[in-house]
């Protein structure tokens, strides 16, 4: 009972907000009813529909990749016999880094004057590249950010089912002259299902959600090429002091995701039906 | 202590009183404040926090008095304040530092005591520097000025943007430390040849950074956000001929003379640019400047030299932006605490705390430090600048809106710096952006002609 009222109230002040304009006078909150404002606000609001849309990119890149190299890591991982712990270990290290300081480590790598990968760049003899300055890099640069430390999230699930699976349908295909590419296709993949749609499930949500590899490296720069839907909601309510609005926009991301994982349902389900 | 001690001690303290009764002594001493509680001060984490915790050390050690010191990096700073003010029961604050930009939301909002209701003979001293009002409001007019309103708080630094240089390569070269942004433009077409060297470095990182850099050539071209906030007339006028000349002629010297990352340059990298040896001139604020001395940090100590920033013709003037921070005092924090935090101000605002303020790298707000001997010292060669610049400071944005505009200044501004948008484009966003949010907020509000995209 407790926990269901912890979970409904905020959700109904949430949307008691959403409808609301919120102010302060005399040190005291004060509400006002205005949820046709909040809708037009939404309408209007031309820096959301591009956080939205960058916020898509990004899910649908990075996640794409992370299921990929995970996958690919998983699979190879599993197929060793020796050092399997050690690998696995190493591989986990980026998810244990507080993201503060995965932050702060690729702001540094990143600088256009005295970032690592500039002087790898450089000593090739080429121009420094504009990693986080560049409207057409500043996103693919937080992805490359984000693979690096969600791919070994993906890898720990997809190695756990590898490893579960059963060793004689395995055994039966190479019997039958099933070669490693088909191996990996139409025996391994197939019977990985579950633990991909997991996988994909939880990566999808969290990618949705993205706040601090964006709010440290860029803060939704150059303009608004890297601006995402969690880091404007975080403007609208914190910097803006928009109570009311913000709310209604957090209810908005919500339905976003909701949406984006329904038809991702729908499509997963589509492509396993032929 | 042992006990021989105690009487080389004794005898100190002994002459010590004397010295202190004299009057000739007594003016030179420290302000006697009386017993206090301990106080919280939330303080932000900037260029000059070192300054203001050596002279809070010296408070503590001559008052006797415990200060707590809630040290928060800038972005946290706002809602630290806001959770505080709110809080139903007790703030944990007793002095918060508001920058000037997110005054108006505290003032309006009713979370802060006027310091004279706390203590009706508090006074900040006639050599302290009013920084554009920052620290008055008037409820009625809902807008920042000491003629008509009450005093909410007082800067504790006031910060503006100053002009910075390689003196050694100037002197080099055979340049001179140039007058207006034509002349910044000349001298950098010698002193740009990057990455080895920056011809002027200026922030251009989306949000507070670019608007704050902006302003410089905002104010120094004649533009103004709004037509006359001070007397209620908040038609949108940022899409201006003479903004858009601001606009074109900041972002050509960021091309020109910046590096490739112009458009996400944030204090923390000009900062470093510049001790690193790489910018050759910049704008920046006047707080950074003991960053630029610090044999632990800086490969160009004594070389940066400051000056007035550049103007937009010869004969104008310069475009003096008081980025400057308020202390006020929560109307939830305790009596005892409030008494404290005023005895505390008290002492702060007198000269010879103001003076050892300075010493510690922090920037005084009195007058009459500028004018000691302090400035002889080649420590403080960026004295003369600042004093010859604050004539000229002017506090923008001091109306309730100021958040959402200046985030939306910040977008816009940036968005032009990068090529987003043209520069008429962005500043006509702006002005629809805030026209947008003065009709909301019931302003008397209105636009002029969108300028030509």
């Amino acid at each position: 009972m407790l926990l269901i009222l912890l979970t409904v109230y905020p959700i109904l002040n949430l949307i008691g907000m959403s409808v609301s304009t919120i102010g302060f006078q005399a040190a005291r909150e004060v509400w006002s009813f205005t949820p046709a404002r909040n809708f037009q606000d939404l309408i209007d609001d031309d820096i959301f529909r591009t956080a939205l849309w960058n916020t898509l990119v990004f899910a649908v890149v990075a996640v794409t990749i992370e299921i990929v190299l995970g996958l690919t890591l998983a699979i190879l991982v599993a197929s060793v016999s020796r050092f399997k712990g050690l690998v696995r270990t190493v591989l986990i290290v980026p998810i244990l880094m507080p993201p503060v300081a995965i932050g702060s480590m690729w702001k540094l790598m990143y600088s256009l004057d005295f970032g690592v990968l500039n002087q790898i760049v450089t000593s090739f003899g080429l121009q420094p590249v504009n990693w986080l300055g560049s409207t057409l890099l500043a996103l693919f640069s937080i992805i490359i950010v984000d693979v690096w430390h969600w791919t070994p999230f993906v890898f720990l699930i997809l190695f756990a089912a590898v490893e579960g699976l059963p060793k004689e349908v395995i055994e039966a295909a190479r019997i039958d002259g099933a070669r490693n590419r088909e191996l990996v296709f139409k025996i391994i993949i197939p019977l990985m299902k579950p633990a991909l749609a997991v996988a994909v499930l939880f990566r999808i949500i969290l990618a949705f959600k993205v706040f601090d590899e964006v709010f440290l490296l860029t803060s939704g720069g150059p303009g608004t090429s890297t601006e995402v839907v969690s880091l404007h909601l975080y403007k609208v309510f914190f910097e803006q002091n928009q109570m009311g609005y913000g709310a209604l926009l957090s209810l908005a991301i919500i339905a976003a995701t909701i949406a984006f994982l329904w038809v991702g349902q729908r499509a997963a389900s589509a492509v396993g039906a032929r | 202590m042992k006990r021989y001690d105690l009487v080389p001690g004794l005898l100190g303290a002994a002459a010590g009183a004397i010295f202190a009764a004299s009057p000739a002594v007594a003016a030179d001493s420290f302000m006697d404040v009386g017993k206090q509680a301990p106080i919280t001060i939330l303080i932000n984490a900037s260029p000059w926090y070192n300054g203001f915790e050596s002279v809070v050390n010296l408070y503590e050690e001559q008052t006797g008095n415990k200060v707590n010191l809630d040290v928060t990096p800038f972005p946290g700073m706002l809602e630290k304040g806001r959770s505080a003010v709110r809080d139903p029961s007790k703030s944990p604050y007793d002095l918060i530092n508001i920058n000037s930009t997110w005054t108006i939301e505290f003032y309006k909002g009713g979370f802060l005591d006027p310091m004279q209701d706390v203590d009706p003979n508090f006074q900040v001293p006639k050599e302290v520097l009013t920084l554009g009002d920052a620290g008055c409001w008037d409820d009625a007019k809902q807008f920042r000025t000491c003629k008509t309103g009450k005093l909410m708080g007082y800067a504790p630094n006031g910060n503006v943007e100053l002009f910075y240089y390689r003196k050694d390569v100037f002197d080099q070269k055979g340049l001179k430390v140039p007058v207006t942004f034509d002349d910044v433009l000349a001298n950098c077409k010698v002193l740009q040849d990057p990455p080895k060297s920056y011809g002027y470095l200026q922030r251009g990182e989306k949000g507070d950074s670019i608007y704050y850099d902006w302003m410089a050539y905002m104010l120094s071209y004649g533009a103004q956000d709004v037509k006359d906030a001070e007397n209620g007339d908040f038609t949108v006028t940022i899409n201006s001929p003479q903004a858009k000349a601001a606009l074109d002629k900041y972002i050509e010297i960021g091309h020109k003379c910046g590096p490739a990352n112009a458009g996400t340059l944030g204090q923390g990298d000009l900062i470093q640019l510049i001790q690193t040896g790489k910018g050759m001139q910049a704008q920046g604020v006047v707080a950074a400047f003991p960053n630029f001395d610090n044999p632990q940090k800086s490969a160009v100590v004594g070389k940066i030299y400051a000056s007035v920033l550049p103007r937009a013709t010869a004969d104008g003037h310069p475009g003096a932006a008081i980025g400057s921070w308020v202390f006020g005092i929560p109307k939830n924090a305790s009596a005892e605490g409030k008494k404290g935090a005023i005895a505390f101000s008290k002492w702060f605002l007198t000269y010879k705390a103001q003076y050892a303020y300075a010493e510690g790298g922090g920037i005084p707000v009195r007058g009459d430090v500028f004018d000691s001997d302090l400035k002889k010292q080649d420590k403080f060669r960026w004295m003369q600048a600042y004093e010859d610049e604050i004539p000229y400071g002017k506090q923008v944005f001091g109306y309730a809106e100021s958040a959402q505009v200046t985030n939306a200044l910040g977008l816009r501004l940036n968005q032009a710096l990068i090529g987003e948008l043209t520069s008429a484009q962005a500043l006509n966003k702006a002005a629809e952006d805030f026209y947008e949010i003065f009709q909301k907020s019931g302003r008397k509000t209105g636009k002029i002609a969108p300028l030509p995209e």
